[in-house]
């Protein structure tokens, strides 16, 4: 019985104008969106690629200078796109994606893509996701919307239930045959999508590419689900087709629209994000009065008194060491614990921002799904963090190496400290630092990290199919 | 007889619950967009104060310093000096007398006022830091901060007047008027009313004009009101020629969509399939055209690589720094503080350091005008292509009046490149002949006065999107109207 209910559904759906165009845009819009997205993606792999292997070059062929001066020279680090860019760029045109790498900084990352784009770039992109986001669920809900009410308009409903089939039956008839004909329209995209894919030079992460694209597609199967049995609910709970229309369009509107702009601005009422202006100048107050209230310089004398007792000289020029490298390093130091505040307290602030607006995926399945989509894609938040602390910890590294080496191979210049006199290295000496490489966190703590939203998302889909059995239930032969 | 009907449709409106509840929904998101709009103006105003009143702090500072040392000369007698570059606390003239240092150490931050509007359109000025550092360094350290907004918020985008008047009003207003004759012949009511002496455009006429008047009070109404509470500048002139601007384009846009929901009324079936219709158009002209636009115009002219354009830079960097300091000392031109006592060419290490950034900025500029150059093709592009959807002249025009827009952010910039240089030969020719700055001095450092965008221009700008969107709206008006005579009253 099931079955042929579905099979109704699914003709009559299919034979309809309606579904010939939306498919027909739905489909023209999915292959576009894949294919431009595939090409940007090819191309920003071939760039970072380049750049990165140009700028490790540079370090190297920087020509021979004093090891301090070849760490302010310094040295980019170029983020690589995520593996899934092309189908969900998420936050990547408005994350910097340079870090300059250098002496005594600690710098933001540069080079924002939306900055060099015009103001229509804040429609958002048209890929792969946002298709799949916005689009997918207005087709199921112009698919299904007539359902049951449309049955009850024209009468039908009635003759239905006078043949004895249950609600039950109805309802799983109906699920089938509308979630076929939002299949028919979907899968073929996706197979290109997995086409593309298996093209891609995504080597790096190819291991797990698979558990990505599965986990991608059971996430968006859900968020389907969610919209097909609240379409079949809505349709199922209202008088008029018009009417379920109209309350279907505006959740829509809602969870895809209103939602995230809304949730964003809470997030931002909760944790405010520091301007740049006052933490600027925060930071370098505090950087000038010394992490702990101790000036950098009155820190370092207090330090030298110490390194004078520690090796029992009474004079620069008996250290075993280069004093000028030691005094870098350390003022290098006392900047640490004051980078780690004020640089932590953004990351904090973008952080349960970003947890309050999964929280409010209680009420927009979108939000919990746009979430995982950029995680799993490579292309949220936490990936960008963890290349902001791969590159400072880089940084630090870079800096130590260069300080120690000018301490250990100048301690003949204690003596003769003056203008003239310094020590040059070569490329040999600046290759002791490794180039940069970016580890992106592994797909098991983005997983994990997004536990909650996958909960969440369940929550949507198990409330949607409980509405649409209650909603089945309730209609009655008497009643239509 | 058209008044009656419209007297009696407004009634018949605002009777209806579901009027009432879009309205309450409208006010809504109107009250939160202008809160959340002026937040996010109000946290920019106060970065920008924050970043002027450090720097200025740090400067103060170097003035204090010299106050003092010039009584100790006053007191002591003898000459008043110029000192050399130190860091480290020392003994002699304080720093504040090297005009060099005071330069390179210090920054003056210059502001871009927001517009008395700004708060009702956010725009671009969530991405562009609205307040930039002048100081001896280069013109690439003017612009390489960028302001701290959270990526996955400018990502979403700002929950402002703008994203209402475009995304949630055309809904509200297709919510409202996808029915108008078809429910009525969907309840057989139609073909009573035309029974009397009235014809079906004037009945049409009076459905839409009622419901406009309603929707229009609200937005306008509590649009004075947004600008009232989170607005600036009321008692210029230029604020409410701005604000008469966008009550403008924004009757231009309402119009438009009225106009669609009467032509898909008039050409539609039922009930329902005017709704999928109207939600379809929305969301191909709202969300999808201003995508597909954004994609062709990347396509087409491709946004040069930051990336390469990084490396290139360095590249060239690299080539002037080795010509420029081969002979000379590249590790005290990075570590003046570290410059020995008393070392007689330690002094030159600043006169280097900044005739190095000299030739550096020489060796990039062309690189950096080459990528503006692409930018500018391709917002050309945009502006031609912002016919295709009215959403995307829309929010041009809004972003325009409100000043959110990128051609005043390069107007600004282009004035603090000017200031730039101003600000480098002030302190580099002082530095240079060496001159001992006194006190006095401090207050005649020169100032930045941004000079603001003419209206007459904004208007100009203005015009091609609400040409655009007037030409739409009367080509989307007329249609139906003249076809109206063949409409089919009674369904077959």
């Amino acid at each position: 019985m099931i079955i042929s209910i579905a099979r109704k559904e699914f003709a009559e759906i299919v034979r309809d104008g309606r579904f010939k165009w939306t498919a027909a845009i739905m489909v023209l819009l999915l292959l576009t969106a894949m294919m431009a997205g595939y090409q940007k993606y090819t191309t920003a792999v071939r760039i970072q690629h380049a750049a990165q292997a140009g700028t490790n070059q540079q370090w190297l062929d920087q020509g021979d200078k004093n090891p301090h001066s070849a760490a302010h020279y310094g040295n980019y680090a170029f983020k690589p796109a995520g593996p899934l860019s092309y189908f969900d760029n998420g936050i990547s045109n408005y994350t910097g994606t340079a870090v300059f790498m250098e002496a005594h900084k600690q710098n933001f990352a540069i080079g924002r893509p939306a900055s060099d784009q015009s103001a229509i770039a804040r429609f958002g992109d048209l890929s792969g996701a946002n298709i799949l986001q916005l689009l997918l669920p207005l087709l199921i809900i112009f698919l299904g919307f007539t359902s049951f009410s449309g049955e009850r308009e024209s009468g039908t409903l009635r003759q239905v239930l006078s043949m004895g089939v249950t609600n039950r039956q109805l309802l799983w008839g109906k699920a089938l045959g509308v979630g076929s004909a939002v299949l028919i329209v979907v899968l073929p995209c996706i197979l290109v999508g997995a086409l593309a894919l298996s093209m891609a030079q995504s080597v790096d992460h190819a291991e797990d590419m698979v558990t990505r694209v599965m986990t991608l597609s059971i996430a968006y199967l859900m968020y389907a689900g969610i919209f097909l049995f609240l379409t079949l609910a809505v349709s199922a709970l209202t008088r008029h087709a018009r009417t379920t229309l109209m309350v279907l369009v505006g959740f829509w509107a809602f969870t895809g629209f209103l939602m995230p702009k809304t949730a964003s601005e809470i997030s931002k009422f909760i944790e405010p994000t520091p301007a740049f202006g006052k933490w600027m100048a925060d930071m370098r107050a505090h950087q000038l009065r010394g992490f702990d209230g101790v000036p950098p310089f009155a820190k370092f004398a207090r330090y030298t008194k110490e390194l004078f007792k520690e090796y029992g000289v009474s004079s620069v020029g008996e250290l075993p060491m280069y004093f000028v490298a030691v005094r870098l390093q350390k003022l290098e130091e006392y900047d640490y614990p004051v980078f780690d505040q004020h640089y932590g307290m953004i990351r904090e602030a973008y952080t349960s921002q970003r947890k309050v607006q999964d929280q409010l995926g209680i009420l927009a399945p979108t939000l919990p799904l746009r979430s995982i989509s950029m995680a799993i894609s490579g292309t949220d938040l936490i990936q960008h963090v963890k290349f902001m602390t791969d590159a400072e910890t880089y940084r630090r590294n870079m800096v130590v190496k260069m300080n120690d080496y000018l301490s250990r191979a100048s301690v003949h210049l204690n003596t003769t400290y003056s203008s003239s006199n310094y020590m040059r290295a070569d490329e040999e000496v600046f290759a002791i630092v490794p180039p940069f490489e970016f580890e992106p966190p592994n797909l098991n703590t983005m997983l994990t990290e997004h536990r909650s939203n996958f909960i969440l998302l369940f929550l949507w889909l198990a409330a949607s199919i409980g509405l649409a059995v209650f909603a089945a239930n309730r209609i009655s032969l008497e009643r239509n | 007889m058209l008044k009656l009907i419209i007297s009696h449709e407004t009634r018949q409106v605002m009777r209806t619950g579901a009027l009432w509840s879009i309205l309450t929904l409208l006010v809504g998101a109107i009250i939160f967009a202008s809160w959340s709009g002026g937040r996010s103006i109000e946290r920019q105003t106060k970065g920008a104060a924050a970043a002027v009143a450090f720097e200025d702090g740090l400067r103060n500072h170097l003035r204090k310093d010299t106050e003092k040392y010039a009584a100790e000369v006053e007191a002591a007698g003898g000459e008043y000096k110029f000192a050399s570059v130190r860091h480290s606390p020392g003994s002699g003239p304080p720093q504040g007398t090297n005009a060099g240092a005071v330069g390179a150490e210090t920054s003056k931050y210059v502001t871009l006022p927001p517009t008395g509007l700004a708060a009702l359109s956010v725009g671009q000025s969530d991405i562009q830091l609205n307040y930039l550092p002048i100081s001896l360094a280069t013109t690439l350290d003017v612009t390489k901060n960028l302001e701290l907004e959270n990526p996955i918020n400018l990502s979403t985008g700002s929950f402002d007047i703008a994203f209402v008047v475009i995304f949630l009003l055309p809904i509200f207003i297709l919510a409202m008027s996808y029915d108008l004759l078809s429910s009525e012949k969907e309840r057989g009511t139609l073909a009573m009313i035309l029974a009397h002496p009235i014809s079906i455009r004037e009945l049409m006429a009076s459905k839409i004009i009622s419901r406009a008047v309603v929707m229009l009070a609200v937005v306008l109404g509590f649009g004075l009101i947004a600008l009232i509470t989170v607005g600036t500048g009321l008692d210029t002139a230029d604020t409410w020629i701005r604000f008469a601007l966008w009550i403008l384009a924004t009757l231009l846009y309402l119009g438009f969509w009225f106009a669609l929901a009467v032509l898909v009324n008039v050409y539609g079936k039922n009930s329902a399939s005017n709704g999928t219709v109207l939600a379809g158009i929305w969301l191909i002209l709202v969300v999808i055209t201003p995508q597909l636009v954004s994609m062709l115009a990347t396509t087409i002219y491709p946004t040069p690589s930051r990336m390469e354009l990084t490396i290139a830079a360095r590249e060239a960097q690299t080539e002037a720094e080795k010509n420029f300091m081969s002979k000379l000392d590249e590790y005290y031109y990075d570590h003046l503080e570290f410059v020995p006592e008393g070392d007689a060419k330690a002094m030159d290490f600043l006169t280097l350091a900044q005739a190095n950034n000299n030739s550096i900025e020489k060796a990039v500029r062309p690189l950096y005008d080459n990528f503006q150059n692409q930018l500018n093709k391709q917002e050309a592009l945009v502006q031609r292509f912002q016919y295709l959807s009215p959403a995307i002249m829309m929010q041009l025009a809004l972003n325009e009046v409100s000043g959110t827009s990128a051609d005043r952010y390069e107007h600004f910039l282009n004035q603090v490149y000017v200031f730039h240089v101003e600000w480098k030969e002030y302190f580099s020719t002082k530095f240079l002949q060496r001159y001992p700055l006194k006190p006095a001095d401090y207050d005649n450092f020169p100032e930045f006065h941004y000079q603001e965008q003419s209206l007459g221009l904004v208007i100009a700008r203005l015009v091609p999107s609400l040409i655009g969107m007037l030409i739409l709206f009367l080509g989307v008006i007329l249609v139906p109207f003249l076809a109206l005579r063949n409409y089919q009253v009674a369904s077959r």
